[in-house]
């Protein structure tokens, strides 16, 4: 692809039409709706030529300066599936074949004379920002917005340079379908612009409209409708966390005009569309979509490898921190560490394999005051994606924890409990006071407890429940061992200092995240002369004391790998699984 | 009204241009049932101004029903694809029964279809032939007979099975006809790829062909008879309709969420001029709309926009929207379910309500999104539809069973049919012939919960089940097998439980902690909106002919346990409240299970006394299992390996050959269909002699005791054991082998449940009266001792003794086992039954 003949950011609606157009004219075309060559297009583009940082974020604060049908990044997280959508892929213009692929309208006049038009298919995803995302994983707002005003101006040289063929697209665009936006707008319409100097003057002014546009979009919660082409259903799952690549479209005039409705009992086939206006919800037609893991959220420049030496001292550090977090509580660090690198690896039937939920106990209200705050932002600063829920017995008989199909709007009401892959909660049961729960609240402490021990939740549609599969870490302050929430590890905490919390610099911050991001995705093995030692162990074990079962048996084998994933190992050693065993010594102790 | 679809739209297939000016989905369908089925009734019953229908309509129609295909017709059909099919065919059809009352000569001369005009029809855009298609539908209405009768000569004798339909439906004045799409399958393939390639244009000659049919049977019937075509060969999954599947019939499964309320919709208006009182024309719908007159027909009065709409005198149509959900076990991992709107019209309104599972024969459907009414330009989207042309209700979650023999309502319609096609049925017995089968099936059950093999036999044993057995004289014998699973807590008991539910047909699944007994059973309620008493089932009785799983069944109320004892025996259930008398049926399996009292089984006591359950109930568990946590470190040992692997190797390699869960479903339901096992005449002897020889193992020669190591209900368990057995190997005979592994299963649950453990051996009054016969026994030789001592020390009517010191003097007497306290007090207690002595609180006085 030598000389583009479109800015891909600024104009990407164009490469789509011109390469198709090129494509379609080629013989043998078959419009099929599969892709022609468009993609690659823009993944050399983004990849190749390493452009991706050139695409705007799009959030709540850049959807004011951003431009619509301009090519942005959206990062979401999959709230509710859509179903598929019919839209006319391509026709026939006179004997020209033209695309609607990634539009919501068509170019051209679709007129009724057209012998062949071709119906595709597209699927509707409704994204909402990642629940509970921390504001380190997102870049710096003050660099887009820069980027964006430099952006403008520059489009306009662009756009200047344009060839005829390229304005003319424009203009068509422009007069057949109308930024009737706002009515000075309307009035330049109609007066048909023809020149290129005006298109642009009322593109520009299409642009200033826009942004007064952006008062109907929450500003704090940016939700899209992505538009999904050509990628199998497997692809994309509920809850998962995504960057989408496309073409933004806020346009007005896609607001469905309420006239339509002659017959106000049309039933509720557009429901979907009436609860998500345009205005409120932009769509996004997506080019491209890669998911995002925990290590995708990191700003700085992907560090290197994970050398042992490194990530050894890394280690330490870091568990030097999580103790001054912690009133120089060693042990409880120890363990910490350990459930902060935890993640469900596999699922055998019911059995969900790695979790590590951690439930430190001895708390008073005052120090669960005091630690869960001071803890709460150490994590917040350290993991992505956090939350808190103090339970109390108001909150448990009143929330609704579970996300629920609403048939009336044919959503899915989101909850509580509908996170991203590797969210952690922090539980604080030291408010909970003895009181009557009514029939939610038994609810909701069933599907904590079911979270908890499946990581599973049970989402509501009405007629039956489905369970989905989580990955969440949980944490529990209780004042003793929590009933309601059995979780893996009950560790009494000792504070020992109350000692004011460290300063702590954004580099060290930076690889902290890096560390705990990397070390948890690492993969983990066991030799099978380990394997025999750990057997042994475990029957010891069982032989001394009846008491032990499975459960325990899971816990210390999960932590043997957590254990040695934390030095950046990959296969469990004698020495880390000493370690395991001295670490629930020492536990042991204390729970008497 | 056929002249007004201009030619130029020339469509041929899904995206017909056309549609993108359709209508929203509310006026896009019109039923030709109704439309022509009420004009053809009109004149009878309003015979003044109205009694000459819309001269459009039937002079565009053809004089000869036979010939209808005219070329206006044809183009109807490729450009008013969009209008509905219906709509597109009123024509047609109004056509056809006014012409045969005119001219009833020209359709009786046998096959009218020897068309004077040769020259091939085709529907547009297609290959169809109009004639053809016409003349295949006549065939096969007019000679479809099922394959079962179709012994050569009989066949000709009877009549085809849609003739008899249709002359049913004359005879109830109904006004559809089911067609069962695997029927045309079988007559005329070629029909049926047709008629799904191609439903609007195939189902309306479809119905031309029947009337024409109709008309012949009897010439007076006015009313049109719909086709309502169900049970394709093949049904889509919702997921998967794409756009290629636009304007095909398809099939559907799914549950409806959502239904909305009746909307009328109109379909011809009736005009009046507000100034000189004329009534016009009906006018019909045409695109979805109707257009009101700009100014009055009458000639004399001519006023502008004078018409104005007269309700009563339109006419309506009922019509309904339905969503439909995907069913959940279709939802692929990490995915919402799908919803496809549902368009019902007339009879089909109300069909369904919400949380009904049903099965959707329709048309899939396309049509744009305008818009505005005003402007020309589409948005390039579409809504997508099923225009319903039949509903059928299933619940076919679970694996099914029932004895087709046994059905309860043999001339209802098999709505509840799993049909096995031959490939599987093929497949399932060859799994049958593998000589491991047993074992295979056994390592499919329940894969991750390892060991406990023969408790999964057992279970096995209870999915497949026995022959229920019903005499002439009034008696049954029940075929399901009772399990009851006590055990340590930890031992994945409740896994198993949860597994045998979710693979058996029509499994509840209750917590005995939280059931009543009426919550069990069935519980008359009054009805919240008319106030009637109405009978609702229970869990016992919703899982008739399945299996009904109860955990923690130590912690049922007495009360409840005790409704358990009919439903256990005798299989019903019996109501007698708030005037209603009823028996109802609970032929269920119940698979049970329950903890020790203790948190852990006390070897040393009986099972009785373990988990206090009353002696009664429990003898009428074919099976009880103790599922105990032993410290052997064999177990251990394979507990931790198990637990290793699962933490460091692959977890899908740990797995080896086994049936996944849908096989394993179809297994047992087609054996529990279609495999009704006898017992073999070596079979019944080898029953008889191990049941003489268990019973023999009690009497110990040379001792006085009596144990009872088998009673009759072994014996009735050990059959079903073995019919069950024989049903794994899909045989109809019970083997000797089968009687062998029925006394094995017995003996190994016996030999956990019903061991005395003072003596090691197996001894039913544990089961039956909850002792053993040692201890009753040891009780009577307390009770001689305890006289004794009495008549010794005691006089009559002397003073009184206290219990404890005659406690003492017992242990003197018996020195080799302990006496407790309570021990005497029984015995004291069974004395003064006899009226020797006579006790008052804690002391004793003799009599």
């Amino acid at each position: 692809m030598v000389g583009l003949p479109y800015d891909l950011v600024a104009n990407p609606l164009g490469a789509v039409r011109s390469t198709f157009e090129k494509a379609a004219a080629s013989s043998g075309f078959d419009p099929n709706g599969k892709d022609w060559g468009v993609l690659d297009l823009f993944r050399h583009f983004l990849f190749d030529q390493g452009r991706l940082s050139q695409v705007p974020i799009l959030n709540g604060e850049t959807i004011r300066w951003i431009q619509p049908k301009t090519l942005v990044r959206f990062r979401a997280m999959v709230q509710d599936m859509l179903g598929n959508e019919f839209y006319v892929g391509a026709y026939q213009d006179g004997s020209v074949w033209r695309t609607n692929k990634f539009t919501d309208v068509s170019q051209f006049r679709l007129d009724d004379s057209s012998p062949h038009t071709q119906v595709w298919e597209r699927r509707l995803l409704y994204c909402v920002p990642v629940p509970g995302q921390n504001s380190w994983t997102e870049p710096s707002s003050e660099s887009v917005v820069n980027h964006c005003k430099d952006f403008i101006p520059q489009q306009r040289e662009k756009r200047r340079r344009m060839d005829d063929e390229a304005i003319d697209d424009m203009n068509m665009l422009v007069s057949d379908n109308g930024f009737q936006v706002s009515p000075s707008v309307k009035k330049k319409e109609d007066g048909r612009p023809s020149t290129s100097s005006q298109t642009r003057d009322s593109l520009s002014e299409g642009y200033c409209s826009n942004t007064s546009i952006a008062p109907g979009i929450d500003k704090d919660f940016l939700s899209c409708l992505v538009k999904i082409y050509d990628s199998p259903e497997s692809d994309l799952k509920l809850n998962d966390v995504f960057e989408f690549i496309g073409v933004l479209t806020l346009d007005s005039e896609l607001n469905e005009d309420k006239d339509d409705h002659d017959e106000p009992d049309n039933g509720f086939c557009d429901d979907v569309m009436e609860h998500l206006p345009p205005i409120k919800v932009p769509r996004l037609h997506c080019l491209i979509h890669r998911k995002l893991a925990a290590p995708d959220f990191l700003c700085g420049s992907p560090m290197m490898e994970p050398k042992p030496h490194f990530v050894r001292e890394m280690r330490e550090v870091l568990l030097r921190h999580l103790t001054v977090v912690l009133g120089n509580d060693g042990i409880a660090a120890h363990f910490m560490l350990l459930h902060l690198l935890s993640r469900v690896h596999a699922r055998v039937d019911t059995v969900a394999v790695g979790k590590l939920s951690l439930n430190l106990t001895c708390f008073s209200k005052e120090s669960a005051a005091l630690f869960g705050s001071r803890l709460s932002l150490a994590l917040k600063t350290l993991l992505p994606f956090t939350h808190c829920i103090p339970l109390t017995l108001e909150y448990l008989n009143s929330v609704s924890l579970a996300p629920k199909k609403d048939y009336e709007t044919n959503r899915l009401v989101t909850g509580v409990l509908q996170l991203a892959e590797g969210s952690h909660i922090i539980i604080d049961e030291t408010q909970l006071e003895a009181g009557t729960l009514n029939s939610v609240g038994m609810e909701n402490a069933r599907l904590l407890r079911n979270l908890l021990e499946l990581q599973r939740v049970e989402y509501d549609f009405k007629y039956y429940k489905m369970e989905m599969a989580a990955d969440v870490q949980l944490l529990i302050f209780s004042e003793a061992k929590s009933n309601i929430l059995p979780a893996d590890i009950v560790m009494p905490f000792q504070p020992s200092s109350v000692g004011s919390s460290e300063v702590v610099t954004a580099e060290a911050l930076e690889a902290w995240r890096w560390y705990l991001a990397t070390v948890k995705s690492l993969p983990h093995s066991i030799e099978s002369e380990m394997q025999k030692v750990v057997e042994n162990d475990l029957v010891a074990a069982r032989q001394t004391d009846r008491s032990i079962g499975s459960h325990d048996f899971n816990r210390w084998l999960t932590m043997g790998r957590l254990m040695s994933l934390s030095f950046g190992e990959t296969c469990l050693s004698l020495e880390h699984w000493q370690m395991v065993k001295e670490l629930e010594r020492l536990r042991r102790e204390r729970l008497k | 009204m056929a002249s007004d679809s201009p030619a130029a739209n020339v469509n041929n297939g899904p995206s017909s241009p056309d549609d993108s000016y359709s209508s929203p989905i509310g006026n896009t369908f019109s039923s030709p049932g109704d439309a022509s089925g009420r004009r053809r009734r009109r004149p009878s019953s309003t015979p003044s101004a109205f009694s000459t229908p819309s001269p459009t309509r039937f002079t565009t129609s053809d004089a000869n029903p036979a010939l209808t295909p005219t070329p206006s017709y044809r183009t109807r059909h490729g450009t008013g694809a969009g209008r509905g099919r219906r709509a597109s065919s009123a024509t047609p059809i109004a056509a056809t029964p006014s012409s045969t009352d005119d001219a009833p000569a020209s359709s009786e001369g046998g096959d009218g279809y020897d068309a004077e005009d040769v020259r091939p029809t085709y529907v547009w855009g297609t290959n169809i032939s109009v004639e053809d298609v016409n003349e295949a539908i006549y065939r096969f209405l007019k000679h479809f007979r099922e394959s079962s009768s179709q012994s050569e000569e009989d066949a000709l004798l009877i009549e085809g099975k849609y003739e008899t339909a249709i002359k049913r439906v004359l005879e109830f004045e109904g006004d559809s006809l089911d067609v069962d799409a695997h029927d045309v399958f079988a007559y005329d393939p070629d029909l049926y790829t047709k008629m799904v390639r191609y439903p609007l244009e195939v189902l309306a000659i479809f119905d031309i062909a029947l009337m024409n049919m109709v008309s012949r049977i009897d010439p007076l019937f006015e009313k049109h008879i719909q086709t309502r075509i169900f049970n394709l060969k093949s049904s889509t999954s919702m997921r998967n309709l794409n756009p290629s599947d636009i304007e095909r019939m398809v099939s559907l499964k799914g549950m409806i969420i959502r239904c909305s309320s009746i909307i009328p919709e109109i379909r011809e208006a009736v005009f009046r001029c507000l100034v000189c009182g004329y009534y016009s024309d009906p006018v019909v719908v045409n695109r979805g709309q109707i257009t009101e007159p700009k100014l009055c027909l009458k000639e004399e009065c001519q006023a502008r926009n004078s018409m104005t709409l007269v309700h009563n005198r339109c006419r309506f149509a009922d019509k309904q929207i339905v969503r439909l959900q995907e069913t959940p076990d279709e939802i692929p991992d990490g995915g919402t379910p799908h919803t496809v709107s549902l368009l019902m019209h007339d009879k089909l309104v109300d069909t369904g309500k919400p949380g009904d599972r049903v099965e959707v024969t329709g048309i899939y459907r396309a049509m744009t999104v305008r818009v505005g009414p005003t402007q020309r330009t589409v948005k390039s989207l579409f809504k997508t539809y099923i225009d319903c042309l039949h509903i059928k209700k299933t619940d076919k979650s679970r694996m099914l069973t029932g004895d087709p023999k046994e059905a309860e309502n043999p001339v209802g319609r098999s709505t509840e049919d799993i049909t096995f096609d031959e490939e599987k049925v093929k497949q399932l017995k060859e799994l049958s012939k593998l000589p491991d089968i047993y074992d295979r099936l056994t390592r499919s059950l329940a894969p991750n919960i390892w060991e406990l093999d023969d408790v999964k036999k057992g279970l096995l044993c209870q999915l497949f089940g026995g022959n229920a057995l019903n005499l002439p004289s009034g008696a049954s014998f029940r075929g399901d097998i009772n399990i009851l699973l006590v055990g340590d807590p930890g031992t994945s008991k409740s896994q198993l439980l949860q597994y045998i539910h979710k693979l058996s047909p029509r499994g509840i699944y209750t917590s005995g902690r939280g059931s009543s007994a009426v919550g069990l059973t069935a519980y008359v309620a009054k009805d919240p909106e008319t106030g009637e008493t109405v009978l609702e089932s229970g869990a016992l009785v919703l899982s008739d002919r399945g299996i009904c799983c109860i955990d923690e069944f130590d912690k049922m109320s007495e009360n409840a346990r005790s409704m358990l004892h009919e439903v256990m025996e005798q299989q019903t259930v019996s109501i007698a409240k708030a005037g209603i008398i009823a028996s109802l049926n609970a032929r269920t399996s119940v698979l049970a299970c329950a903890n020790p009292s203790g948190s852990r089984y006390n070897p040393r006591l009986s099972v009785i006394d373990n988990i206090h359950l009353p002696p009664t109930l429990l003898s009428r568990f074919d099976l009880i299992y103790l599922i105990l946590d032993k410290a052997d470190e064999q177990t251990d040992r394979r507990l931790a390996k198990h637990i290793v692997s699962l933490h460091f190797e692959n977890p899908e390699s740990a797995v080896q050959d086994v049936l996944d869960l849908s096989t394993l479903t179809a297994y047992v339901s087609y054996a529990r269909r279609h495999i009704h096992p006898q017992l073999s005449d070596e079979a019944a002897e080898e029953l008889t002699r191990g049941y003489v020889e268990m019973r023999r193992r009690g009497n110990f020669p040379g001792s006085s005791k009596k144990v009872i190591t088998a009673t009759p209900r072994q014996i009735e368990s050990l059959i079903r054991l073995s019919e069950a057995l024989a049903r794994i190997r899909f045989s109809e005979w019970v083997e000797n082998r089968d009687v062998t592994e029925a006394f094995r299963l017995l003996e190994v649950a016996m030999q956990q449940s019903a061991t005395d453990h003072s003596t090691g051996t197996i001894d039913m009054d544990l089961i039956t009266t909850g002792v053993s016969a040692s201890e009753r026994m040891r009780r009577e030789s307390l009770l001689s001792t305890t006289r004794n001592i009495i008549m010794e020390k005691m006089q009559l009517g002397g003073p009184s003794m206290r219990l404890l010191e005659l406690l003492e003097e017992l242990k003197k007497q018996i020195s080799g086992s302990e006496v407790h306290l309570n021990d005497l007090r029984n015995a004291v207690s069974t004395l003064a039954s006899e009226g020797f002595v006579a006790v008052h609180g804690d002391s004793v006085k003799r009599m």
